[in-house]
């Protein structure tokens, strides 16, 4: 046991000894470490005033240039030196950045760089009454010419003839904007329709096709019971609105009655889920 | 009793499932509640044809009635047989204006005129295709009902699908086509497959298609998920990078199910170690077919997976680019014959 105790001991201390040996050496690696540690923090903390800087210039330059543009005043040449002009160029870009997110979000087309440039991807959002409905994208090939080269436009939607009459390839825009207002038109249409079965089951849907341009439906009289077919052809594409209206009833002096011109009119000028609406309110049909 | 009808029905009974067999029979309507409830459908269907063979003779029956049923059940279940899409060119100014009424009177008209003895009639399906059932006959014969043609189009959309239909009723059903749509010509589509749906959800687009978005790109949200996050998928970016490669070439989610897809070769043979054949001057002629259940979503997995390499082929991408699964390819690029 003593043995055990002296020996032990003894191990303790050398031990000690090694260690503070080392201690010297130790410490001087941790005053190097800290040392190498402020200068990185001192680095960091230069960029990080330098970004601040840029960014309060950029701030400035795009007050300046947003206040340009409303003025419509021509752009005032500060310094010619290479930064201020760099930060101009960055302060632009910014501005297209968010011009093209505002664009986004009110449901206008967004547009993205495909294959490295050598393409687009085009992406145009439907809406109908503040609802958002299908998304159709188009992909085009900017060389040699531009050409659509892979799409989600249904077949039925004259994608080929609009390219044309547009002259897509000098004019994108209006080839866009065209597109862009067959595919709304074409998603209220369906809207509408989808509406119309949901709202109105007592009105009945005889026949409709896939394009949505035409619509005939059977309405029931409240008190005689019989029916009346209603006719809507929708033949500009570019509207939700029908271009024709016409009803055909057994009773022949019907569609003369003032109640029904009155229904003719409500189902030319309104959305037709909604002329259903008023129609029933005013009793012409159950 | 009309000897071909009671073929017909029997026929018809053979090839209905027994499990279709009694809601098929609802839906036509034809049987009186009486009869509806005499019919046992755990009894071979043997005896439901003898069955349903006297309730014909009781309900006076015609050919006309049994095809009525045959089209219900077609209607329902096409997904069976061979479809061939063909596909409209050069549209009339009023084709966009062709409504139903106009489309049926016009096609009846056309044919009948085309050929003698034909029968044929339309229904419009609830999702607005319009199927025609056409049964040939010539100046000899009366109408063959049991070897009908069956047609699907949609109006305002430049696609025709067809089964059953011979090399000799091509050229009259095409005539009749076009000058009922109000088209100029009409062509092979070069798809074909045993679904209907399937090949019609390919040519209208009705299938989840992927394109580069700058606001939201859920394909990567898929492959990340994380089971434990001790673990680092050494090549995580370029799976995900394959995977929106194949989803842009294929599509998402569910795909048409297409069962095969063929390539005819008429390339120069090209192979160095084989002198003989590389020497020869003419083209190399050779069909590769690739056959599965659901070609697109095997092409999609090869694609995915790195055992194609990505981006894909245009000789793979353009089955659902183009819609077909039929191509000549020649030493100028894949290109799609003409017939």
């Amino acid at each position: 046991m003593s043995a055990k105790g002296v020996l032990g001991h003894l191990s303790l201390l050398e031990v000690q000894a090694r260690s503070l040996k080392t201690q010297p050496q130790q410490q001087q690696s941790r005053v190097k470490e800290l040392k190498v540690k402020v200068e990185e923090l001192i680095t960091q903390r230069d960029q990080l005033r330098a970004e601040i800087q840029t960014h309060q210039t950029l701030q400035k330059l795009r007050t300046s240039m947003d206040k340009q543009c409303t003025d419509e005043e021509d752009e005032e040449m500060n310094e010619d030196s290479e930064n201020s002009q760099f930060l101009r160029l960055m302060a632009r870009h910014t501005q297209l950045k968010d011009l093209l997110h505002a664009h986004h979000l009110i449901g206008g087309y967004d547009i993205i760089k495909t294959r490295q440039g050598k393409g687009v991807c085009v992406s145009l959002a439907t809406a109908y009454e503040g609802t958002y409905l299908d998304m159709f994208n188009l992909e085009i090939d900017l060389k040699p010419t531009l050409r659509i080269c892979r799409h989600n436009i249904p077949p039925f939607i004259p994608l080929n003839s609009i390219a044309e009459q547009s002259n897509m390839q000098t004019d994108i825009r209006a080839f866009l904007d065209t597109l862009s207002q067959h595919l709304n038109a074409f998603a209220g249409r369906k809207h509408q329709l989808k509406l119309v079965k949901e709202l109105h089951k007592s009105v009945e849907v005889m026949e409709s096709n896939v394009l949505c341009s035409v619509l005939v439906l059977m309405f029931t009289l409240p008190r005689e019971k019989t029916a009346v077919l209603c006719m809507l052809d929708y033949t500009d594409h570019t509207r939700c609105l029908p271009t024709r209206v016409s009803f055909e009833s057994e009773d022949k002096k019907l569609p003369e009655s003032p109640q029904w011109k009155k229904n003719y009119n409500l189902l030319m000028e309104t959305p037709v889920h909604k002329a259903l609406i008023t129609m029933k309110k005013m009793g012409n049909i159950a | 009793m009309d000897d071909p009808m009671k073929r017909l029905l029997q026929r018809l009974i053979r090839r209905i499932p027994s499990q279709m067999l009694k809601i098929t029979l609802d839906k036509w309507g034809r049987l009186t509640a009486a009869q509806q409830r005499s019919m046992d459908f755990t009894q071979p269907k043997r005896v439901l044809t003898e069955k349903l063979l006297s309730i014909c003779e009781e309900n006076e029956w015609t050919v006309k009635h049994v095809t009525e049923l045959e089209m219900i059940y077609i209607m329902d279940n096409p997904n069976q047989g061979m479809w061939n899409a063909l596909q409209l060119m050069d549209p009339e100014d009023d084709s966009p204006s062709v409504n139903l009424m106009q489309f049926k009177e016009q096609f009846k008209s056309h044919l009948g005129e085309i050929v003698r003895h034909v029968s044929v009639k339309m229904k419009k399906h609830t999702d607005e295709a319009i199927w025609i059932r056409i049964a040939w006959g010539d100046g000899f014969s009366r109408s063959n009902h049991l070897k009908p043609t069956y047609v699907v189009h949609q109006l305002q959309t430049p696609y025709v699908f067809v089964t059953s239909l011979t090399s000799k009723q091509k050229p009259l059903l095409s005539q009749a086509l076009i000058l009922a749509t109000r088209y100029q010509n009409i062509k092979d589509a070069n798809l074909s497959g045993q679904k209907l749906t399937a090949i019609r959800d390919l040519l209208m687009r009705q299938y989840q298609q992927v394109f580069p978005n700058k606001y939201h790109s859920p394909l990567t949200e898929k492959t990340q998920t994380v089971l434990n996050t001790q673990i680092e998928r050494e090549q995580a970016e370029s799976a995900a990078n394959r995977c929106q490669m194949a989803c842009e070439a294929f599509g998402d989610g569910m795909l048409p199910q297409l069962q095969s897809a063929v390539y005819k070769l008429e390339t120069k043979f090209r192979d160095p170690a084989n002198k003989t054949m590389t020497e020869r001057e003419e083209p190399f002629r050779c069909v590769v077919k690739f056959a599965s259940t659901n070609l697109l979503e095997s092409l999609r997995q090869c694609a995915s997976s790195g055992v194609a390499s990505t981006p894909v082929t245009p000789l793979l991408s353009s089955i659902p680019l183009k819609g077909k699964n039929y191509f000549v390819v020649t030493d100028n690029g894949p290109g799609s014959s003409q017939k």
